[in-house]
């Protein structure tokens, strides 16, 4: 008896020493990114710093850019990418592994190789192409595959996506119903996360906005970040406190949603 | 005219052929049970009719009306699934009310048509809450009440019990028979229970292979089954090896004594005789004309029903008892002699 509660304290004491240790090798360069943030006038700890971040005009413009930009990408990726998952998991499950190796080739293929590819590509049809944010929303869409399909992947085995779909159809709906009304409200939690997945990406993406000459945020960061000496810290703290408000809002919808009787689960 | 005639259906998956030339008409307001083994094609049938299987060659015509190429949304078919498919962000009113909001039904007369089934179902209370909220066999039930609501043509189960614990399974089965008979609705219900088939159907498909081994009533099925496969399909059964001597007077040799069976055999040595184990007896009963010894080599208590293992010189036959107060048994390794009448004999070759 003894013997096993002295196993116990140790093991949870071993518990809370690599948990200690983790939280600081993550806390630390975060803490003291912070307390740089605010060394923006000489001699004070203040939000100096943050105050000129957002008294810079170019701040919201390019937050704004790459805010639509997202938005755009969500759009096109998830009209894309959820029905052909729907697809593969209900009548096409050979092109299943086909699926899984394409969403890790943007693992695979560094940015500024994909951008070039889309260049000599688009560059070669017409210019307008090139010049068009269509192409930047493309490349995007590429970059958050991999996410999206994870996220979706998730999702759809969560639930019985055959017998829903049977179901329904048994009982006269068609496809757009069936999508709309049945899948999507039970694959909610996976689209959300999916989405602010997808939005982290491309607000601080750099390499594709860069080399098609758009004004994101990415490229401002990265101005700001050569130029200057605390705004970039106080740049990278808001950017972290964006990710895991994002983090934090799915989880509420995901409490909230299932305090609500959504299962999320199946149908057991 | 048949309500559902299903002729020359072919399924083939690749190089398999999973439902061979099956040729079926279910009259309107019938129960009718497929019942098989798993990969005999009873589902995958079923599937068809629903719509989400298409033929590989044959026709299904519901009401005269072929439907092999109908989309299954369109088909007028109500379909309850083994793992219920409920939908789980719908309460048990909206998953009701589904088919019928889609199928464009004004409000008022979804309203009352979805009151009507719960009342049906007996889960008027039960209308707020969320499927993960209910047990397996309530929501196996709004699933019946789902599928019924739109008033579907035709009513396909799909093992709908299998899911469910046994008291439940038993309880569901009489409900779902009772809810069949009020609504008269044409069903088929695909088990692999023989108990479910039995108890339910007005007919059963006895299903091997892909093929149809036999279709008939309940008591046609288990008294008269066409051959070896369906008798041991269906209940538990005696196979003994037996010798033909007479075949014209149904004379047997069975490990070595005479056994007749009530009309001519087929010709030929080695035959197999059937006997069902509630035919046979230890007592001495007027008419029963057989007679077998050997001795008693195992008791198995069944509750309502004590099995009794007898072995011959080179076989063993089973035969069931009722559990009375006035059971009295030999003691083991004791000779006994099972009695059983000409009637009781199946013979196959």
């Amino acid at each position: 008896m003894k013997r096993q509660r002295r196993h116990a304290l140790r093991q949870s004491g071993w518990a809370w020493l690599w948990m200690t240790l983790g939280s600081l090798y993550f806390l630390i360069p975060l803490l003291a990114t912070f307390l740089f943030s605010l060394r923006g006038k000489k001699g004070v700890l203040g939000f100096t710093a943050y105050a000129k971040v957002f008294a810079d005009p170019q701040f919201l413009q390019t937050f704004a850019f790459s805010f639509r930009m997202a938005l755009l990408t969500i759009v096109v990726g998830l009209a894309l990418i959820l029905p052909t998952m729907i697809w593969v998991h209900l009548r096409a499950t050979w092109a299943k592994p086909i699926l899984e190796t394409c969403s890790l080739i943007p693992f695979v293929i560094p940015p500024i190789v994909l951008v070039f590819g889309l260049i000599r590509m688009y560059g070669v049809l017409s210019f307008t192409l090139v010049s068009s944010p269509f192409l930047l929303v493309a490349g995007y869409v590429v970059l958050a595959f991999p996410y999206i399909y994870r996220a979706v992947d998730a999702g759809l085995r969560a639930i019985d996506l055959k017998g829903l779909t049977e179901a329904a159809q048994s009982l006269g709906a068609g496809w757009g119903t069936i999508l709309f009304r049945v899948l999507l409200p039970n694959l909610r939690i996976s689209l959300l996360s999916a989405v602010f997945l997808t939005f982290s990406i491309v607000i601080g993406e750099l390499t594709l906005a860069v080399m098609l000459a758009w004004p994101a945020f990415g490229p401002y960061m990265a101005l700001v970040g050569r130029d200057l000496a605390f705004e970039p810290a106080a740049l990278a703290i808001l950017s972290f406190l964006l990710t895991w408000g994002l983090i934090g809002l799915i989880q509420f919808a995901s409490r909230s949603l299932a305090g609500q009787g959504s299962a999320l689960g199946g149908t057991h | 005219m048949a309500f559902l005639e299903l002729k020359n259906l072919v399924k083939r998956f690749g190089a398999t052929t999973v439902v061979d030339d099956f040729n079926l008409d279910i009259q309107e307001g019938e129960f009718m049970s497929f019942l098989g083994g798993s990969g005999c094609g009873k589902t995958t049938t079923l599937r068809m009719v629903a719509g989400f299987e298409t033929p590989s060659e044959g026709s299904i015509r519901i009401a005269g009306v072929e439907v092999a190429s109908v989309p299954p949304n369109q088909r007028g078919v109500g379909m309850v699934f083994q793992n219920y498919a409920l939908f789980p962000n719908m309460t048990v009113r909206r998953n009701i009310a589904f088919g019928l909001k889609v199928t464009g039904w004004k409000a008022a007369e979804t309203e009352r048509r979805v009151d009507e089934m719960l009342e049906l179902i007996h889960m008027g209370e039960f209308g707020e809450r969320y499927p993960h909220q209910m047990s397996g066999g309530q929501q196996q039930r709004v699933a019946l009440a789902r599928a019924l609501a739109p008033r579907p043509k035709i009513l396909l189960l799909d093992e709908p019990l299998s899911a469910l614990d046994a008291k439940i399974r038993g309880r569901l089965r009489e409900e779902i028979r009772a809810i069949q008979r009020q609504t008269g609705i044409t069903t088929v219900y695909v088990t692999h229970d023989q108990e479910e088939a039995l108890s339910l159907s007005d007919r059963i498909v006895v299903m091997r292979a892909g093929k149809i081994e036999q279709v008939g009533t309940p008591f046609e099925i288990y008294n008269r089954p066409a051959n070896a496969f369906v008798a041991s399909f269906i209940g538990t059964l005696n196979v003994l090896d037996a010798m033909v001597m007479d075949s014209a007077q149904g004379r047997l040799l069975v490990s070595g004594q005479e056994v007749v069976a009530a009309g001519p055999v087929p010709a030929g040595r080695a035959v197999k005789l059937s006997l069902r184990p509630e035919m046979l007896s230890l007592e001495h009963h007027p008419h029963h004309e057989n007679r077998l010894r050997g001795t008693l080599s195992n008791v198995i208590f069944l509750g309502s029903i004590v099995r009794l293992v007898v072995g011959t010189t080179d076989q063993d036959l089973v035969l069931d008892t009722f559990n009375t107060p006035r059971l009295a048994l030999p003691p083991l390794g004791a000779p006994v002699s099972v009695g059983f009448p000409r009637e009781a004999c199946l013979v196959v070759e």
